[in-house]
């Protein structure tokens, strides 16, 4: 099955037809990459996923969403819990600058009462952050702010704030566009481990990102899905002249 | 879906506040009908005020008060006027950036402070001030001129509750006319000196640019004005009048109900004609307050690219 | 040449206008602050302690300072959690009918004639109790305290990047928890100086408390349905007074009151970068 369907999927945002007609299918426990030119609404699409989209009161969701089978945007569904099981990482690493390292790994866990003690607790933000790749780094000064940490470093923190909810699902919104080259290369290694236990799916402006870490792509063009299908086979033998056009001198 | 816990509650806190204000309004209305029955629209029009025991020799007409809101308030504005504009090209163009901050947390100051501070210090020093150098020259060598015919005797007066209404309301005024300076795109301020404008050009036609957002600054400062009720009413001298003249003590709503609710209850139709008269100033106050509002509002979609 | 000569010499000319009248603005202020020190510092040395902690008739203005700060207290905490909450409201839900309706409910109440608010809480409490009250007054203060921390609330929360906000509800939490355990604290800054200088202001109201609390100025007791007294109530009673004693007590009186505003209002507005008036 797969982790998430959508199906006719269109998004308006007042009277702009931002997302249109778009039907994809993203295999479980890979990482499926969306890539396209800057606003053609690729972040628009990734906030249908977890229902994030509706905080935005303008826009509107027609269609459906399936997330392992079950229609996410049916009547009788509670977005809240969607986005218990979908984790999500930002383009702006954004820990929240009012909490510790520790605090903001357990946050979600806290609030939604997910463990039941403070040693459970414990256990979880630290394996969050060793999921994460940044244990070693912040392990002595788990009370110590994200201010301190560089860009990197904080959206790996942000990865374990999502991790530590253990979603099946993690959605990621260009998450190295705004952090420095070695950063991003944690960052992509980070997801070759991830993919392991995880379905990731990645927005990205970057074909060439996209070519490094993806192993199912799908070419977003001004809100229309031109192609989708395994990276490889995309990137080289492209079917549609625009995603020709976009891939080309990416590989090679 | 699951039950939105802050909408509920935070829709009850909304409730309250909508439910309160609405109370207001009617609580005036329901309580204002009574002389408003009684005197009809002479309640409005008339300068009468006979206080009498027995309710069928009792009539009130407000236009006294009215009167004295509106010229005390006009009074202040005019004054507000050329000071507000002063004050914000001085803070925005030249004050160095110290002086600057100085300036501004002053006018602040200004504009918290106290209202019974100012009213203290109108009654025992601005009247005092006002009537032995301002009224009292005026009065001897100029009472040909409606204006300054009337004889300061005490110095209560709409001179000095205009007065001291203007510098109340003068950092209102200049607080919005300093920040519609400040969303001035600078490309057009670049656009005004690269063609050799001195200071002073520039700021004239930057004046005329934000011109609606004085003239809301300064519709915003009368309604602060006519609302004002403890320091005006220490100055003004709380008489029955209508008069041009500046020098004449007279009443303003806000001051003649602070003046005469307390003794109203005696009389069977005195409470209700205050009533009315803070009716008057309900919706007066609520008209000057929307139409600056807008005009400003207005004014900053057009200029916010 | 002379062209150039005549338009600077406007400039000048412009500049000296324009620097005596901000400093005309500015110069009530600071004579009244300088007034109120010398007038009320002569009480003040006569009276010494006594003034400020005896009744009015042993010559003191204790029972209205204590009076103060209970309605004060009273006030902010009949206002602040319904302010709080509509300003979350208006921050969560700025297009709705109901959100655009309560902001311009708000711009209304901050202009609204205090004497007018005094009078209705006269009207709604004081009659039917048939007595003045504390509760009447922390009423009517509560009402013009109300305004003033919903915008700053609702302002300080929209300062938060809207990252921040996705973030949280990202996590699966309820809106509840996002703005409540969340976003809230991150705006708790803003939000208790909005809290903060809306009680400086409070604090020197007369009308609302014109026909609500009565003033008692013989006795400390403090109780929620008996009159009480309050600093700028006393004020203007005594200011209104023929005896020069009065006077002298009034003036002794501003100057407490103006000490206590500024010692809160300055502090606050230097750690903020603008007030709303």
């Amino acid at each position: 099955m797969n982790a998430v369907e959508t199906k006719n999927l269109h998004v308006y945002y007042g009277n702009n037809h931002v997302i249109k007609d778009v039907s994809l299918e993203i295999p479980e426990k890979r990482v499926f990459a969306l890539m396209g030119p800057s606003g053609c609404g690729k972040s628009t699409f990734l906030r249908t996923l977890n229902r994030i989209i509706e905080l935005r009161e303008e826009a509107k969701v027609e269609g459906e969403v399936r997330i392992y089978g079950k229609n996410i945007y049916s009547k009788d569904v509670d977005p809240i819990e969607i986005r218990k099981n979908v984790g999500m990482v930002f383009q702006e690493p954004n820990p929240f600058p009012h909490l510790t390292i520790y605090d903001n790994v357990a946050l979600g866990v806290k609030l939604n009462k997910l463990v039941s003690s403070k040693e459970e607790l414990d256990k979880r933000v630290e394996w969050a952050l060793k999921k994460a790749s940044l244990w070693d780094e912040v392990k002595d000064r788990l009370g110590d702010y994200p201010s301190n940490l560089s860009g990197g470093q904080r959206q790996r923190l942000v990865i374990a704030r999502a991790l530590a909810m253990k979603p099946r699902i993690i959605l990621m919104d260009e998450p190295t566009a705004n952090i420095d080259p070695v950063g991003t290369a944690r960052v992509e290694e980070l997801l070759f481990e991830l993919k392991k236990d995880y379905t990731i799916i990645l927005v990205t402006h970057s074909p060439h990102q996209a070519a490094r870490v993806s192993d199912y792509v799908g070419f977003l063009y001004l809100g229309e899905l031109i192609e989708t299908g395994p990276t490889k086979k995309v990137f080289e033998n492209p079917e549609h002249e625009l995603t020709e056009k976009y891939v080309t001198g990416v590989l090679g | 879906m699951k039950w939105d816990g802050f909408k509920t509650v935070a829709m009850v806190a909304v409730a309250l506040v909508f439910i309160l204000f609405a109370g207001m309004l009617v609580t005036y209305f329901i309580n204002a009908l009574p002389a408003i029955k009684r005197f009809g629209i002479g309640l409005y029009i008339n300068n009468i005020w006979n206080a009498a025991e027995e309710a069928s020799k009792e009539n009130y007409g407000l236009v006294s008060a009215i009167w004295g809101s509106v010229y005390t308030s006009l009074i202040a504005v005019l004054i507000a006027l050329p000071l507000a504009i002063s004050y914000s090209i001085f803070v925005v163009e030249y004050a160095p950036k110290r002086i600057k901050n100085a300036l501004i947390i002053t006018s602040d100051i200004m504009a918290g402070l106290p209202t019974i501070i100012y009213g203290i210090w109108g009654a025992f020093v601005l009247v005092p001030f006002l009537r032995d150098h301002v009224m009292a020259p005026l009065y001897d060598h100029l009472s040909f001129i409606p204006f300054f015919s009337y004889p300061p005797v005490t110095g209560y007066s709409y001179l000095a509750g205009g007065v001291l209404l203007g510098i109340m309301v003068t950092p209102f005024a200049s607080a919005i006319i300093r920040e519609a300076y400040s969303m001035v795109p600078t490309a057009y301020i670049e656009a005004i000196y690269s063609l050799g404008a001195t200071r002073y050009e520039a700021t004239k036609i930057l004046l005329g640019y934000i011109k609606p957002a004085i003239i809301s600054g300064l519709i915003l400062a009368f309604g602060r004005a006519i609302g004002e009720t403890v320091a005006v009413s220490l100055v003004i001298g709380n008489t029955f009048n209508i008069t041009w003249g500046l020098f004449a003590p007279g009443y303003t709503i806000s001051s003649l109900i602070a003046n005469q609710f307390g003794n109203a209850f005696i009389y069977k139709y005195m409470t209700s004609t205050l009533y009315a008269a803070g009716l008057a100033l309900f919706l007066i106050g609520l008209l000057i307050n929307l139409a600056g509002l807008k005009l400003m509002r207005g004014w900053e979609k057009n200029v916010r690219i | 040449m002379s062209e150039f000569k005549l338009r600077k010499g406007k400039e000048k000319l412009f500049l000296a206008l324009i620097s005596s009248l901000t400093f005309l603005t500015v110069l009530p202020l600071l004579h009244i602050i300088f007034t109120v020190f010398e007038k009320g510092f002569q009480t003040l040395s006569k009276g010494g302690m006594n003034f400020l902690l005896g009744t009015l008739s042993e010559g003191g203005i204790g029972p209205a300072i204590v009076g103060t700060f209970f309605l004060t207290f009273l006030a902010t905490l009949l206002g602040v959690p319904i302010a709080f909450f509509v300003g979350l409201y208006a921050y969560e839900f700025p297009n709705s009918t109901l959100g655009r309706w309560v902001k311009v409910l708000l711009q209304i109440m901050l202009e609204f004639p205090t004497i007018l608010v005094g009078v209705f809480v006269m009207q709604i409490l004081v009659v039917p109790m048939g007595t003045y009250s504390a509760l009447a007054g922390a009423l009517g203060l509560a009402t013009i305290l109300t305004p003033y921390v919903t915008i700053y609330t609702h302002e300080a929360m929209r300062e938060i990047p809207s990252t921040y906000r996705e973030a949280a509800y990202s996590l699966g939490l309820t809106r509840f928890k996002v703005l409540i355990r969340v976003l809230g604290p991150m705006a708790k800054r803003g939000i208790l100086t909005g809290v903060l200088l809306g009680v400086a202001k409070v604090a020197g109201e007369t009308a609302p408390l014109l026909f609500t609390v009565g003033g008692r100025y013989e006795s400390y007791s403090i109780s929620l349905t008996k009159p009480a007294g309050a600093i700028p109530l006393l004020i203007y009673q005594l200011v209104q007074s023929p005896s020069k004693a009065d006077h002298e007590m009034a003036w002794g009186a501003s100057l407490v009151l103006m000490l206590i505003f500024l010692a809160m209002f300055i502090p606050l507005r230097l750690s903020l970068k603008e007030v709303k008036l």
